[in-house]
């Protein structure tokens, strides 16, 4: 069979850079496979994609050396019009993607630009519409939609195009669990019923295999390092190694001290066949799955009661307690729309509630100004770049302090000593803009730590981010809540609150559907599906696995990570 | 505002069906007509017209409410400033001078509050006319009615586009100020001076300025992904075939703008004034 893509010995340098950004990519991909693409970021992923899908060469300018067919055809020397018709992609940012001012006008994008009759036009989007079961939307704005809902439009979009190959850029990205879950099933479903080729870029191993695919494609620094079917790729283990996390099973039987390289199967949380494996999970689970005693703190931020919304039959925030203690991190999760970002906003005094109280350390803030609220509970938006308005480091971190009339010396010295805790100092002098991303979110928590608040109130924090920079990120936050800081997490990342969250409050249509251990939230399906969160493939491998007890195993991961074994 | 970014309120009135090309040819005759008089015998019965038609086009009135404020405001600043800064102004136009109200340094006369009256009844006669064009067309079947016209597509594409992703910026920017407010950087009055609560604002359109570039770029990937601006034509989902009553309209336009310049070259030529 012929390759539909095929590298040779190829590689990719941008034209203002001075290293290749890909170099010696050997790769067919056949028609009819699934290949999923994986690697940390920098690796030379999405660099790979856009060679795909035209953006390279015909937006992107640069050398490449060696050779790239797809359908058969050198890329340069066709457009990336005709190149549209072989490829399809997929954008990760689901708002870029989405053109059109409804629904109808998205899909029919692609048929517009190619100057089709339009009761043609209206036919084939109608198609396509159904394909992803989105026909009922079609006159809906993309403000009526979530972000799963506005992929599907997307697929759609792509799917009138007869393209050959699907390309997926971060298909996960930006969705709540149960989106993900969804689009990965929709995806596996288009896949299987249209033969199409299926590429998908990702990094989020646990949620990518969800659904089989052929083969998975690691990359890093520019090179292909290892492809193999998703068994290989598990059993070797080399994922972490490449800054990347298995899922999370695995990583357990690992923690374990189980022999993964001797295991076939590892690719879905399924039954395992090893002798002695369901005893030797028990031992382990008994013996480190204890729950540790968490010290009550007293409350430095409660929520009392409070309600709000315009509609008194329909309040967004409905009776809503919760607390914060200190040195607490507390995760508030919830799907889009349950409420978490309106009280967010109630907390930090931006909207103001029909009843209901606030206190901070037993002082009712009810009364206080934006401002003074913003020096108790510091707010860290999500994308670091829309908090940043100067140019220069200290200049930035610095900036609460100076409209507040503090005199330049005291200034200094706050702002160095909230640089050095966020290991920013020996940046101190340097523009904003030679940060990475990950550092300038660490500038944006020393920003607000000068202004020295007790509670933080982190929008997703780790949106975005890959593994290693994810996981140094939150070892940070953790060091900063074992030093009496108190943490609200808003997410939807269930892993995230896993890890790192030993207290979640759940949020659905607005009022709070349970506050408990995370171990616990996760556990209860009922709670996982009102809320758009799934079950952990832990659970699901422990139950799959007829384990004693599926939440022990649980704990016994969480302590386990925390004491940071086996990995370092 | 709504929620799709545009102004577009949806009904069935003579308006609504009309042609986004004809209506924006329309909207230029009547345009044009303002322009070439100063004559309240035209400017009542093009009111009395415009507002029959606001009327019957049923949009609610609390959708056009600032637009509507602010150029009644506009208008009645723009009278008073006139009579106050050049009281007898009326007076270059017809020769005559009667004084009227005295002002101290000055004394308004007859003459220039009239002027006034056929200024303000010139503008006020754009205000119905723009708000219907406003409201009643869908800003996709506009841009496909414009092309229809002969406007470049990439052109053409541009307003809808626009309105796609300007509710997205402006809520990006409500939460970096909303960011920044907690951090004792709003634009309240708790905020400092004047001068300070304009740094600040000055300060958000930083980040959300760099968010646009990257949005922009990130649009034009999709769009060009999607093949477009590759063919020299292009066909539109939205937006349908000119129909009789299109054609109509677009001559009547024509044939009103015709009668409107024999008018002013044959027979109303300069202000009119029938007290002199």
């Amino acid at each position: 069979m012929q390759p539909i893509i095929s590298f040779q010995q190829y590689g990719f340098k941008y034209k203002n850079q001075s290293e290749p950004t890909l170099k010696d990519i050997t790769l067919d991909i056949y028609p009819g496979e699934k290949i999923w693409i994986a690697g940390p970021s920098g690796s030379g992923k999405s660099t790979l994609a856009h060679c795909m899908n035209g953006l390279i060469p015909f937006t992107y300018g640069g050398e490449a050396t060696g050779s790239l067919r797809i359908g058969g055809q050198n890329p340069a020397e066709r457009s990336i019009f005709e190149l549209s018709r072989v490829v399809g992609t997929i954008l990760q940012d689901q708002d870029a993607q989405f053109v059109g001012l409804n629904v109808a006008e998205d899909v029919a994008f692609v048929l517009e630009n190619k100057a089709m009759d339009r009761p043609q036009m209206k036919q084939e989007v109608e198609t396509a519409l159904n394909l992803v079961g989105m026909l009922d939307y079609i006159e809906h704005s993309p403000y009526e939609l979530s972000g799963g809902q506005k992929q599907h439009v997307s697929l759609a979009g792509v799917l009138s195009t007869d393209a050959e190959v699907l390309l997926f850029d971060e298909p996960l990205a930006n969705l709540d669990p149960a989106s993900g879950r969804k689009a990965m099933q929709l995806i596996d479903d288009i896949h299987r019923k249209s033969g199409k080729t299926v590429i998908m870029i990702e990094h989020r191993a646990e949620d990518v295999l969800q659904q089989a695919v052929d083969r998975i494609v690691l990359m890093n620094e520019g090179r292909i390092v290892s492809v193999g079917t998703p068994d290989e790729i598990l059993s070797s283990g080399i994922l972490r190694s490449y800054g990347l996390r298995p899922p999370l099973y695995v990583d357990a039987l690992e923690l374990a001290g189980v022999p993964i390289a001797e295991l076939k199967g590892l690719s879905s949380p399924r039954k395992l066949d090893m002798p002695g494996l369901k005893d030797k999970l028990d031992a382990w689970s008994e013996q480190a799955g204890m729950k540790e005693e968490t010290a009550i703190s007293p409350a430095l931020l409660e929520v009392r009661d409070m309600t709000f919304g315009y509609d008194p039959l329909h309040p967004v925030i409905d009776r809503v307690s919760l607390q914060v203690g200190s040195g607490e991190i507390v995760a508030l999760l919830g799907n889009n729309g349950a409420g978490k970002s309106t009280l967010s906003q109630l907390i930090t005094g931006i909207l103001k509630p029909q009843s209901g109280g606030l206190f901070y350390e037993g002082q009712d803030m009810g009364s206080w100004s934006i401002r003074r609220r913003g020096e108790a509970i510091g707010y860290v938006m999500q994308n670091p770049n829309r908090m940043i308005t100067q140019h220069m480091i200290a200049e930035e971190v610095g900036l609460g302090l100076k409209v507040r009339g503090l005199s330049a010396a005291v200034i200094k010295e706050k702002v160095e000593a909230a640089l050095r805790i966020c290991g920013l100092y020996p940046f101190r002098n340097w523009p904003v803009s030679a940060l990475s991303y990950g550092q300038k979110k660490r500038l944006t928590i020393a920003s607000i730590l000068v202004l020295e608040p007790k509670i933080i109130i982190l929008d997703e924090p780790t949106a975005g981010q890959d593994y290693e920079h994810y996981k140094e990120f939150m070892d940070f936050i953790a060091s900063l809540s074992r030093r009496g800081m108190g943490f609200l997490l808003i997410t939807h990342d269930m892993y995230l609150a896993l890890e790192y969250a030993p207290r979640a409050v759940v949020l659905s249509g607005g009022r709070v559907m349970a506050e408990d251990s995370v171990t616990a939230v996760l556990g209860s399906p009922d709670i996982t599906e009102a809320a758009h969160l799934k079950e952990t493939s832990l659970s699901l491998f422990a139950k799959a696995n007829g384990l004693a007890s599926p939440e022990k195993f649980v704990q016994a991961f969480i302590n386990e990570e925390k004491k940071g074994k086996g990995h370092e | 505002m709504n929620r799709t970014g545009s102004l577009y309120v949806t009904g069935s009135s003579l308006f609504h069906r009309l042609d986004g090309a004809v209506k924006l040819v329309l909207f230029m005759a009547w345009t044009v007509m303002t322009y070439m008089f100063l004559d309240l015998r035209v400017f009542v019965p093009m009111l009395a017209v415009g507002i029959v038609l606001l009327i019957t086009a049923g949009i609610p009135f609390k959708r056009m409410a600032f637009l509507f404020w602010l150029m009644i405001i506009f208008t009645v600043l723009n009278a008073i400033f006139i009579l106050l800064i050049t009281p007898t102004f009326g007076t270059r136009l017809t020769g005559t001078d009667t004084p009227v109200i005295p002002v101290g340094y000055n004394t308004i006369n007859a003459e220039t509050l009239f002027y006034v009256l056929t200024l303000s009844a010139k503008y006020l006669t754009l205000l119905p006319i723009s708000i219907l064009c406003i409201f009643t067309t869908q800003p996709s079947a506009f841009a496909s009615s414009l092309n229809r016209i002969g406007i470049p597509y990439k052109i053409a594409y541009a307003v809808s586009i626009a309105l796609r992703y300007i509710p997205d910026l402006t809520e990006e920017f409500r939460s970096t100020l909303n960011s920044m407010q907690a951090r004792g950087m709003g634009i309240s009055k708790e905020d400092g001076s004047i001068k300070q609560r304009l740094r600040n604002l000055a300060a958000v359109v930083v980040p959300v300025l760099q968010s646009a570039l990257h949005r922009i770029d990130s649009v034009t990937n999709a769009m060009e992904l999607r093949g477009f601006g590759t063919q020299k034509k292009r066909s539109w989902y939205s937006g349908k075939d000119m129909e009789p009553m299109d054609w109509t309209f677009a001559v009547l336009a024509l044939v009103l703008l015709g009668v409107g310049i024999w008018l002013k070259v044959a027979m109303l030529k300069g202000f009119w004034y029938p007290f002199s």
